[in-house]
C-alpha cells in the first residue's frame, strides 16, 4: 500500500530539516522516493501545518526482565486502580507505574513512541526478558545485557585474565542473550552486597575478590569498544543516590580514559553535600565536564511527583532506601548469583526537600547540557515515573514559564539551592528531535530508525501543532508504524508486533569450553539451554530480528 | 415508597461485578435510569434489565432477590443504606463498605468485608475465606465495622485487620487472627490450627479451648476481666443477635502473644463459653 503524507512541517535532525514542509511517501514499510505521478496513492493523509516526526525512542525503560513482574506483584492497589478495557484493536490491561504488557505498547504508541529498550537483562533473566517484551505491541525492542557483578567476571578479573579474554566473555554474553548492548550497574557492588559490604567506593576493593568497581569499568569499557558495538558501556555507576556522589561520578568519566560511555539516569548520581541539609545539587559540575568529554553521553532519569515504584540490580542501593518504601513493603532479592533486584514503591512529593531537589537537579542537567546529541529523554521508567509522564517533561524543557510555574509550587528551600530559575533555555522542536529520535538512534545503532530519510522504516508520528506542548506530545494525530497506521487521534487502530534489535559480535569459541565447566559446576541450566536461538525467539512473536552491525577496532 | 427490589431472572454465565449498584449510587435514580446501567458479565458489558426484573423505587433499602455466588462485590465501598440478599452472594461482598448494612440470607463468598471501613454485615449462613481481611496488596484488613457470621466461616478470619469487630458463632478454618494488628475478633465454635500468627495487638475471644495452645502464646491464666462485660453488653445493643452474649460472664483464660514477633496481642478462652452453645 502506498500511503502519502501531504504538506507535513517535517522535523528530522539526520537530514538538517528543521521545520520544512515535504511529503513523505510510505510503501511496505518503508520510507520511499516520491514515486512516478502516473502512480495510484492508496491512502493520502492531508496533513498541513501539523509537526512530522521520526517515532520516538526510549533509550532506557524497564519493561521486561523479572523485576517489573515482581514490581507488578508488589503493588496490586497500582493496577486495581488503572484498568485499561479490551476494544477490538487493543486487549485490556492494568496499571499505572507499571502497566502489563500490552498496556505498556499501546500507551508508549499512543504518545508517538515505536521502540523501547530495557536496560537491565540479566542473562539468567534473558529467556523470560525476551518473551515479555515480545508481548509488548507495537513497539520494537532490545536490551542491554546486565554484567560486571557475575562471578564468572569477577573471578576472570581477580585472576588478572588476559582483556581478550573477558572480550570473549561478553561477546559470548551478549550472543546467548539476543543483546543490543551492555549495561552495568554498580560495578561489583551487588557481589559485594551479598558479602556484607554496604558502600563500595569507585576505588574501593571488593571484599573478596581482589578488584575494584573502577577495574571492572574499565575492562567492560574496553571489552565493548574492541568489539566494535554501537552503543557504549550504559553505565550506573556506584554510590547512587548518595549526597557526595557526583564527584563519584566525575570520577567515573575520568576513569575510562578518553573512551566512549553512556552515563544513565546521572540525576540520581549529581548530588553535592553542601548546605545545612548536606544535599545539593552538582548538576553544574557535572553538565560542564560532560560539555568537554565528547566521548560521554548520558540519560537522565528524571524524577516526577507522585507515586512511583524503583525496580533496580542495584540491591546494596535498595536496602539502602527500603527505610523509605511507599507503601511499606520491599523486596530485595538475589538472582541466581548474577546480580539482585531490589524493589522499592516510592513516592516523590514536591513538598519534600529532597525530592523538590532532584526534580531540579534533573532539569538543570536537561538544561546546562549544551549537545541534544549526547543527553536523551528518560525518566527511568518507572524509577523517577512512569514514561507516560513524557510530555508533561518535554513541555517543561519547552516552556520556561510553565517550568517556573511548577518551580514555584515546591519546597522553598529547595528552590533557593537551585539554580533553576535563572535558566532560560528553552529547547525547540528540533532538539526535541534530536533527543528523542535521532539521537537515541544513532547511540544505539539503529540506522533505519530516528530519521525520515528514504528506505528508513516507516515509523512516522504526525502531531497537531499546540501550544501547549504537554498535550501536543501526548496525542499525536497519526502514529505509523513500519508504514501501519497504529494511532489515529490517541486511539489504538490497530497492533502488530514490532521488531527486536541486537547485535551479534565475533569472538574467539573456545571461551565455551572454560564457560562450561563453570555452567557444570555452579549454573542450574546447562550452557547449551542457557542460550537463546534464533528462532527461539522469532518463536515469541516478534516479526523479525533486526541485527546491529558491529565495527570493531 | 416501596423497597427497590432487584430479582435475578437467571443464574448468569459469568460472574457480575455489581459494584454499581449501591442504595447511595442508586439514590434519585429513576427506574429507567437504573434498567440501563451496564454491569460487567465477565468479559462483555450487560443492562442490569437484562439481568434482573426491577420493582419498587426506594434504593436506601435495595433487595436482591435469587441471588447467586456469581454475584459479586455487592455493597462496594457503600456509605449508606441497606442491601438484603435472599440467596447467596458471590466474592468481595461488602468490599471497602463504609457504612450502612448488608444482609444475607444465604451463604457468602471469599472476602467478605475484606478492607472494611465501617457499617454492618450480617450473613446467615457460611462465608468463606479471608473475611475481614486485607485486600492483595494492602497492608492492613477491616479498619471499622461489624461483620456478624451466623454460620461457619474459612480460613484467614481477620488476617491483617485493623479495627473493627468479626463474630463468627459456627466454626473458623485455620489462620485465625492472623498477622492482626488491631480491632476484636469473637469466635465461638471450633478453630483451626495456626491461630494468631504474627499477632501484633487486638483481642481474639474465643469460645471454645483451642486444640492446642496456640504458637508463640503464652497463658497468663484465668482472670475475670471487666472489659469482656463490658464488650458484650454494648454487642448485645448493636444486634438482637447478639444479645446472647450478655450471659457470657467475664471469666476468661488469657494467653499473651505472638511472641515471636515481640506482638501485645491476646487469646482470651471464655471459661462458660462453651455451654452457651449458640448455633
Amino acid at each position: 500500500m502506498l500511503i502519502k503524507l501531504t504538506n507535513g512541517t517535517i522535523f528530522d535532525p539526520v537530514h538538517r530539516l528543521d521545520g520544512e514542509q515535504r511529503n513523505i511517501f510510505m510503501e511496505n514499510g518503508r520510507i520511499i522516493r516520491a514515486p512516478a505521478s502516473t502512480r495510484k496513492i492508496d491512502r493520502e493523509y492531508d496533513i498541513s501545518g501539523h509537526v512530522v516526526m521520526a517515532g520516538g525512542i526510549d533509550i532506557h525503560t524497564h519493561i521486561g526482565g523479572g523485576k517489573v513482574n515482581i514490581a507488578r506483584i508488589l503493588l496490586p492497589e497500582d493496577h486495581q486502580r488503572d484498568p485499561v478495557a479490551p476494544s477490538p484493536h487493543r486487549r485490556g490491561g492494568s496499571g499505572h507505574v507499571v502497566p502489563s504488557t500490552f498496556v505498556t505498547g499501546h500507551r508508549y504508541a499512543e504518545m508517538g513512541f515505536t521502540a523501547c529498550f530495557e536496560p537491565a537483562m540479566l542473562p539468567a533473566n534473558a529467556r523470560q526478558a525476551h518473551m515479555e517484551m515480545a508481548d509488548i505491541p507495537i513497539v520494537d525492542a532490545g536490551a542491554y545485557v546486565l554484567m560486571g557483578n557475575d562471578d564468572f567476571l569477577l573471578q576472570l578479573l581477580s585472576q588478572g585474565a588476559d582483556q581478550s579474554l573477558i572480550t570473549d566473555y561478553v561477546a559470548w554474553t551478549i550472543r546467548a542473550t539476543q543483546a543490543l548492548g551492555v549495561k552495568v550497574v554498580n560495578p561489583g557492588g551487588i557481589s559485594a552486597f551479598k558479602f556484607n559490604q554496604r558502600r563500595l567506593d569507585l576505588d574501593e576493593q571488593h571484599a573478596v575478590y581482589s578488584i575494584t568497581p573502577r577495574s571492572i569499568l574499565q575492562s567492560l569499557c574496553t571489552a565493548v569498544h574492541e568489539l566494535g558495538l554501537p552503543h557504549p558501556l550504559h553505565v550506573h555507576g556506584c554510590n547512587l543516590g548518595i549526597p557526595g556522589n557526583d564527584v563519584t561520578t566525575l570520577d567515573t568519566i575520568a576513569a575510562v580514559d578518553g573512551l566512549r560511555m553512556h552515563l544513565t539516569h546521572v540525576q540520581f548520581h549529581a548530588y553535592g553535600k553542601e548546605g545545612d541539609r548536606k544535599f545539593s545539587s552538582g548538576a553544574a559540575r557535572i553538565a560542564e565536564r560532560i560539555n568537554g568529554s565528547p566521548n560521554i553521553s548520558l540519560d537522565v532519569g528524571q524524577i516526577m511527583f507522585g507515586q512511583t515504584i524503583t525496580a533496580s540490580g542495584d540491591t546494596m542501593l535498595q536496602h539502602r532506601e527500603a527505610k523509605h518504601a511507599h507503601p511499606k513493603k520491599t523486596v530485595i532479592m538475589d538472582i541466581e548469583c548474577d546480580a539482585g533486584c531490589g524493589i522499592v514503591p516510592f513516592l516523590y512529593r514536591d513538598k519534600n526537600y529532597v525530592n523538590a531537589l532532584q526534580w531540579c537537579i534533573g532539569l538543570e542537567l536537561y538544561l546546562l547540557i549544551n549537545d541534544p546529541w549526547r543527553i536523551f529523554l528518560t525518566t527511568d521508567h518507572p524509577n523517577g515515573a512512569p514514561f507516560t509522564s513524557y510530555p508533561h517533561l518535554i513541555r517543561l524543557l519547552m516552556d520556561r514559564e510553565f517550568r517556573l510555574e511548577m518551580l514555584a509550587a515546591l519546597h522553598p528551600a529547595a528552590r533557593a539551592h537551585s539554580i533553576l530559575s535563572s535558566l532560560t533555555r528553552e529547547y525547540s522542536l528540533y532538539e526535541i528531535a534530536i533527543m528523542t529520535r535521532a539521537a537515541p538512534a544513532r547511540s544505539l545503532g539503529l540506522h533505519d530508525r530516528g530519521h525520515l530519510g528514504v528506505g528508513a522504516a516507516a515509523d512516522v508520528v504526525v502531531y497537531r501543532p499546540r501550544k501547549n506542548r504537554e498535550e501536543m506530545f501526548s496525542r499525536p494525530r497519526f502514529v505509523f508504524k513500519d508504514g501501519k497506521l497504529v494511532v489515529q487521534d490517541g486511539r489504538i487502530t490497530d497492533s502488530p508486533a514490532g521488531v527486536v534489535h541486537r547485535v551479534t559480535p565475533e569472538f574467539d569459541g573456545s571461551i565455551e569450553r572454560r564457560l562450561q565447566r563453570y555452567f557444570e559446576k555452579f549454573h542450574t541450566v546447562r550452557l547449551g539451554n542457557f542460550r537463546l536461538g534464533d528462532d527461539e525467539l522469532l518463536g515469541y512473536g516478534r516479526t523479525a530480528l533486526s541485527t546491529h552491525p558491529c565495527r570493531p577496532g | 415508597m416501596t423497597p427497590l427490589s432487584l430479582t435475578l431472572r437467571r443464574n448468569p454465565f459469568a460472574r457480575i461485578d455489581m459494584s454499581p449498584l449501591t442504595p447511595d449510587r442508586l439514590a434519585g435514580l429513576g427506574r429507567d435510569a437504573i434498567a440501563r446501567i451496564m454491569l460487567a458479565c465477565g468479559r462483555q458489558r450487560i443492562r442490569v434489565s437484562e439481568l434482573f426484573d426491577i420493582a419498587g423505587r426506594d434504593a436506601s433499602l435495595l433487595r436482591i432477590r435469587r441471588a447467586t455466588v456469581q454475584l459479586f462485590r455487592v455493597g462496594f465501598q457503600m456509605q449508606s443504606g441497606s442491601v438484603e440478599i435472599a440467596g447467596n452472594a458471590g466474592d468481595n461482598l461488602g468490599e471497602r463498605i463504609q457504612g450502612g448494612e448488608i444482609r444475607v440470607r444465604g451463604d457468602a463468598g471469599e472476602w467478605v468485608g475484606a478492607s472494611m471501613l465501617g457499617g454492618n454485615i450480617t450473613v446467615q449462613g457460611n462465608v468463606g475465606d479471608r473475611a475481614g481481611a486485607a485486600l492483595p496488596g494492602q497492608l492492613i484488613g477491616m479498619k471499622g465495622g461489624l461483620i456478624l457470621v451466623v454460620g461457619n466461616a474459612g480460613d484467614r478470619v481477620g488476617e491483617r485487620m485493623r479495627g473493627g469487630t468479626i463474630v463468627t458463632l459456627g466454626d473458623t478454618g485455620s489462620y485465625l487472627a492472623c498477622r492482626m494488628r488491631a480491632g476484636t475478633i469473637i469466635a465461638m465454635g471450633r478453630t483451626g490450627p495456626h491461630i494468631g500468627i504474627g499477632m501484633r495487638r487486638g483481642t481474639l475471644v474465643m469460645g471454645r479451648k483451642p486444640a492446642a495452645m496456640p504458637t508463640g502464646f503464652r497463658s497468663a491464666g484465668a482472670l475475670k476481666m471487666e472489659f469482656l462485660r463490658l464488650l458484650f453488653k454494648q454487642l448485645g445493643t448493636v444486634q438482637t443477635r447478639l444479645a446472647l452474649f450478655r450471659s457470657f460472664g467475664p471469666e476468661a483464660i488469657r494467653m499473651a502473644g505472638d511472641l515471636s514477633v515481640g506482638g501485645k496481642g491476646e487469646i482470651l478462652v471464655l471459661l462458660n463459653g462453651s455451654q452457651g452453645q449458640t448455633k
